[in-house]
């Protein structure tokens, strides 16, 4: 393993050198700092509700919290990215199991488990085959676990919640490991978070303050046009103005092409969101878990960022050639 | 087809805390790795530090759920039953533990829950409806419950009278009860101890009662715990009854805190 990988791995002392990383990191505390003044002062000043102020204030707290959880891996390395990346998924995972009743399954739960591993790890080797193989090789094995059980009622339902779970949480959230494996793999994965963050919360707020006409009132009540489509603007505008900075001089560093990815980013950011909360008015909850101080779960914190890392790397891949390409492959494994 | 059901778990909603205390808890593949690590060490310990010995085990019904009755000698006891248990079952046992001592600390709380499986049963105010909650998780759930109706260890080696929970619990019920004779355990881990001594224990399996045609009363819960009570007194063995413990036979420690 050359310095330069294990720098790119466990190489804090690198952390800042991108000057834009520091900016980004500036920006996302700078954030919470305003978010958190702003909610505070809306509330001692009466101009909102007190239930309208506990929410907010909720929610202001699990998205510092999470914030914490996100940048200091980040800036740790790679590895503990992908590391952070795995736990966040397996958490995913077992609240979906839980709330979709697919848990009394060890077997496919065993296949989930394994198969978000190999996926993490094949991005901690940078072995692109093996994680694109991943996909297709754990569907196959959530599909046939159960087989030898003998128990043919109900396996259509115990293999698609398992495939769906393991590419909602496993294989989708997997890809930010892999995003990791470029050499300025800081500055790109925290634009993609900052962003979807304000994504949500620029939704929230605009659609609070402005909105009038529900977008999906049976999957989502508090949604609203307005506020689907203010975020969708205001994310835009920030992605190209925070990727100019990021992508300088590279294919991207265009205004049609930051445009295009600002629009990617919102509008799966909040599909995500729409994908999660159809799962949990199926199956009758609220929320799918208690696992964030007790009062939400790791998939309601999360749910705007399950669509999106797949398709931040395949639109970088498809403007900046494969990311990571100059990188060695196989750090772990050898054979590159 | 069918339509698909989605059977949410029956904990969900429950923070942390709250679940290891809960009737409602429900397990899944982390609970099921640990308990199989846990209770696999259990086993190669009690064989290598205690000997232990197991007859009677052609007793125990294939399938849960079922509740097995015990004296109750030391701490050691849910373990020594749990580790005789086969390991298809380790996921249906719940051995029934005193709340105010497994459930009171979080971090022994989360140890009892997630790695025994245990139930709290609160002593001073469990109650008619915590019973029957108890009662309807062993039916429903098919579970395999552990329990001691004396309602605490012996402090003199000699077994108590049974209270009558059992009775609550099995009266009426499709559950068949498997009397269960522990020899050994007060020697090796009296209540005046800190840390188990390495001596021989020994478990006896009786045959499995039925009281599914008894009405669910009073009347019925007194007369199981007394025939329980006097089965598992048949169950020990004779050399156990030509040395009846003694305050000579007691350890030093326990016979000093009984001065």
């Amino acid at each position: 393993m050359t310095t330069e990988v294990l720098q790119r791995l466990v190489g804090v002392s690198h952390a800042f050198d991108q000057p834009i990383t520091i900016w980004l990191c500036g920006a996302v505390l700078a954030s919470i700092v305003v978010s958190g003044a702003a909610v505070t002062g809306l509330g001692k000043s009466r101009l909102i509700g007190e239930s309208d102020y506990a929410d907010a204030i909720s929610r202001w707290k699990s998205w510092a919290l999470i914030a914490g959880c996100i940048l200091v891996p980040i800036l740790l390395g790679a590895a503990y990215t992908v590391a952070a990346v795995t736990l966040l998924s397996l958490g995913c995972y077992r609240e979906f199991a839980r709330a979709t009743g697919v848990f009394r399954h060890y077997g496919i739960s065993v296949a989930v488990v394994a198969g978000i591993l190999l996926a993490n790890f094949a991005a901690l080797d940078h072995f692109d085959r093996l994680f694109f193989a991943s996909a297709p090789l754990v569907v196959a094995l959530i599909a046939i676990i159960t087989v030898p059980q003998d128990q043919p009622r109900g396996y259509i339902q115990r293999v698609a919640l398992g495939c769906f779970g393991f590419l909602l949480c496993g294989f989708s959230l997997a890809y930010i490991g892999n995003i990791a494996n470029t050499v300025n793999y800081r500055p790109i994965l925290l634009l993609m978070f900052l962003s979807v963050s304000l994504n949500d919360v620029f939704a929230y707020w605009i659609g609070r303050v402005c909105g009038r006409r529900k977008l999906l009132p049976a999957t989502s009540p508090h949604k609203t046009v307005e506020g689907a489509l203010g975020a969708m603007a205001l994310t835009t505008l920030i992605v190209v103005v925070l990727g100019h900075l990021v992508f300088h001089q590279s294919r991207l560093d265009n205004w049609v092409s930051l445009t295009l990815l600002g629009l990617l980013i919102s509008v799966l950011g909040q599909m995500g969101d729409l994908v999660l909360s159809s799962i949990k008015r199926d199956v009758g909850l609220k929320d799918m878990g208690t696992t964030l101080s007790g009062h939400r779960g790791l998939l309601d914190r999360f749910d705007s960022l399950v669509l999106v890392p797949p398709a931040v790397y395949h639109f970088l891949s498809l403007h900046l050639g494969p990311l990571g390409a100059s990188e060695p492959v196989r750090i772990l494994t050898g054979g590159g | 087809m069918e339509d698909w059901e989605f059977k949410t778990a029956r904990d969900i909603g429950l923070t942390a805390g709250e679940r290891y205390r809960s009737y409602q808890r429900e397990g899944g593949l982390v609970e099921t790795s640990l308990r199989l690590i846990w209770w696999s060490c259990v086993r190669l310990s009690l064989t290598c530090c205690h000997r232990i010995g197991y007859q009677g085990l052609e007793h125990l019904p294939q399938k849960p759920p079922f509740v097995i009755v015990a004296n109750h000698q030391s701490h050691l006891d849910a373990l020594i039953i749990g580790s005789s248990l086969p390991l298809r079952m380790r996921d249906n046992l719940c051995p029934l533990a005193a709340g105010d001592v497994f459930f009171e600390v979080p971090a022994l709380a989360a140890f009892s829950a997630l790695t025994l499986n245990a139930l709290p049963v609160w002593r001073k105010n469990c109650g008619q409806q915590g019973l029957k909650s108890l009662r309807k998780r062993l039916v429903e759930d098919e579970c395999l419950y552990i329990l001691f109706p004396e309602g605490t260890r012996t402090r003199t080696g000699e077994m108590g009278p049974f209270l009558p929970g059992v009775g609550m619990m099995v009266a009426g019920a499709p559950v068949p009860v498997v009397p269960c004779y522990i020899r050994g355990a007060f020697q090796a881990f009296p209540p005046s101890s800190r840390v188990p001594r390495f001596t021989k224990i020994d478990l006896t399996f009786g045959k499995p009662l039925d009281y599914s045609e008894l009405p669910n009363r009073r009347a019925s819960w007194d007369r199981i715990a007394e025939e329980t009570e006097q089965v598992i007194r048949g169950l020990r063995p004779s050399v156990d009854l030509e040395t009846q413990p003694t305050m000579n036979a007691l350890p030093k420690t326990e016979k000093e805190s009984e001065v």
